[in-house]
């Protein structure tokens, strides 16, 4: 391979009305991944070119886009993996605000609206824990907020208007709090009624897309949804259990 | 920059009494209602010759089979299982039949109501879990009456070691059931806390090594259902003989 085809989507939407693909000829090198390619042309072709990056490393999830119709990171997808012709645009679950560059504001709301961490009563610091009981935690800790898995959920793609879904990054925020073993609230009853976790079809195009590889739908969404059953669908699992569904959260 | 939120309306499709997934023109879904009851046809019509196929072939009447007792609960059982949830909310509602953006067919617009509403239903999963456990055992039965069939020996055959795979593939799948591995251990927030909580916690993680697994389990035993009905049949209509070795 000499050289690569990369189409990127050009907007600015306080000059245009519509964006458009533009192609760019870019020559290859060895191991070069996409965030490579897009960053010579904002180098050497077109310095106005808007594309968030940071790390370039995979841990700052900030060049998240979507490359040949997937949502992955830049950084973390080799082009020799996608053939000579390359196409970039940004998340589209998000409102633009220059070409590749998307404004994810809203899941700084809805990560408020989670309810934050608090301890339980009477541990005596510091606070020791098990290594058993925080594996389950751990994973979801793994998140980078790229919200890739926001950007490809079809709730929040194609139906974020008409629903109240807050998407698998906060179910995953809301599972590591509420699996962890010194957490004192249980977040099943607010995902339920406030958060609309009833919305998620388990289609697992989230936890496909993952590029931290965590089991969003397995290890979080649906481990939620059952502690909501046990609240809403399951009195007598409720009795037995005894889950502590007082607390609302919020 | 504008917020989304400020845009949401309300959800036309929550007023909606039939859910919008029997509404709508899609293909997948009325192509799979059409060889449903195309099924239920032919079965009806088997139905009809039922005393000429006994004596002839030695079939029996299938609206009196236990199978077909049984069917609507493991129906159901699977019909709510997150494995099948899935597929059908993939593949039969277009929601979206692909994680690819080129490729997925929904769309602004369209309506959706997710696992509210009529699929709320979904979430009693839990309810026919049990039901399908208690159903197990007659599986097991299915296989002890194989051994057991000449009476004063032990029968080993090619039927009922089938019958055996499959019930363990039932077995596994059914265990392997999110529900199972919610009440086994994952409702646990501590798993070091008291001698119940740890043993909750190794049964949560054994659980979870065939919970990994739990779609592909799914497919197999339902295959093997298939198979094995489509098996018995064919030795009771004596097209192949059933292999055996009395012991």
């Amino acid at each position: 391979m000499k050289d690569v085809k990369l189409s990127i989507f050009r907007h600015d939407p306080e000059k245009e009305k519509e964006g458009k693909f533009v192609e760019y000829t870019i020559p290859y090198v060895e191991g070069m991944v996409v965030l490579d390619a897009v960053r010579y042309v904002e180098e050497n072709i077109d310095t106005t070119l808007a594309v968030r990056w940071n790390c370039k490393a995979a841990h700052c999830g900030s060049c998240s886009a979507e490359i040949n119709g997937k949502p992955s990171l830049m950084c973390k997808t080799r082009v020799e993996t996608l053939g000579e012709n390359v196409n970039v645009g940004p998340m589209k679950a998000y409102p633009l605000i220059k070409d590749l560059v998307t404004d994810v504001g809203a899941n700084w709301k809805s990560i408020k609206r989670v309810p934050a961490f608090k301890p339980k009563e009477g541990l005596q610091e510091p606070w020791r824990m098990q290594q058993v009981d925080i594996e389950r935690s751990k994973e979801f800790k793994r998140c980078i907020e790229c919200f890739l898995c926001q950007d490809v959920c079809h709730v929040m793609r194609e139906h974020y208007e008409e629903t109240d879904y807050f998407g698998p990054r906060h179910m995953v925020r809301a599972a590591s709090l509420d699996m962890h073993p010194l957490d004192d609230l249980d977040r099943a009853r607010f995902l339920n009624e406030d958060a609309g976790i009833g919305y998620c079809n388990i289609t697992k195009c989230c936890q496909e897309t993952c590029p931290e590889h965590i089991r969003i739908t397995d290890d979080a969404i649906i481990p939620e949804k059952e502690r909501a059953v046990d609240i809403a669908y399951d009195p007598i699992a409720r009795l037995i259990i005894g889950r502590k569904s007082k607390k609302r959260g919020n | 920059m504008e917020n989304k939120n400020a845009n949401k309306h309300q959800n036309p499709a929550k007023t909606r009494l039939i859910p919008v997934e029997f509404t709508e023109l899609n293909w997948r879904f009325w192509s799979f209602v059409l060889i449903l009851v195309l099924g239920i046809y032919l079965l009806g019509l088997f139905q009809g010759n039922v005393s000429d196929a006994v004596s002839k072939f030695g079939l029996t009447d299938p609206w009196y089979s236990p199978t077909v007792l049984v069917i609507p609960f493991v129906g159901l059982f699977r019909l709510t299982c997150y494995a099948y949830r899935k597929d059908y909310h993939r593949h039969l509602f277009d929601h979206p039949v692909a994680c690819e953006l080129n490729t997925r067919q929904d769309k602004l617009g369209r309506a959706y109501t997710g696992e509210t509403r009529f699929f709320r239903v979904e979430n009693f999963h839990r309810y026919f879990m049990y039901i399908a456990v208690a159903i197990l055992p007659f599986f097991y039965y299915d296989f002890y009456v194989s051994l057991t069939y000449i009476p004063g020996s032990i029968t080993l055959s090619i039927g009922g070691i089938i019958i055996l795979v499959n019930t363990l593939a039932a077995t596994i799948y059914t265990f392997s059931c999110h529900s199972i591995r919610h009440l086994v251990g994952g409702r646990m927030d501590c798993f070091s806390c008291t001698a119940a909580h740890k043993s909750g916690g190794k049964a949560y993680r054994f659980q979870s090594i065939f919970n990994t697994h739990h779609e592909a389990l799914a497919w197999t035993s339902l295959a093997m259902f298939v198979f094995v009905d489509l098996y018995i049949r064919a030795v009771a209509a004596g097209i192949i003989p059933n292999l055996h070795m009395v012991l």
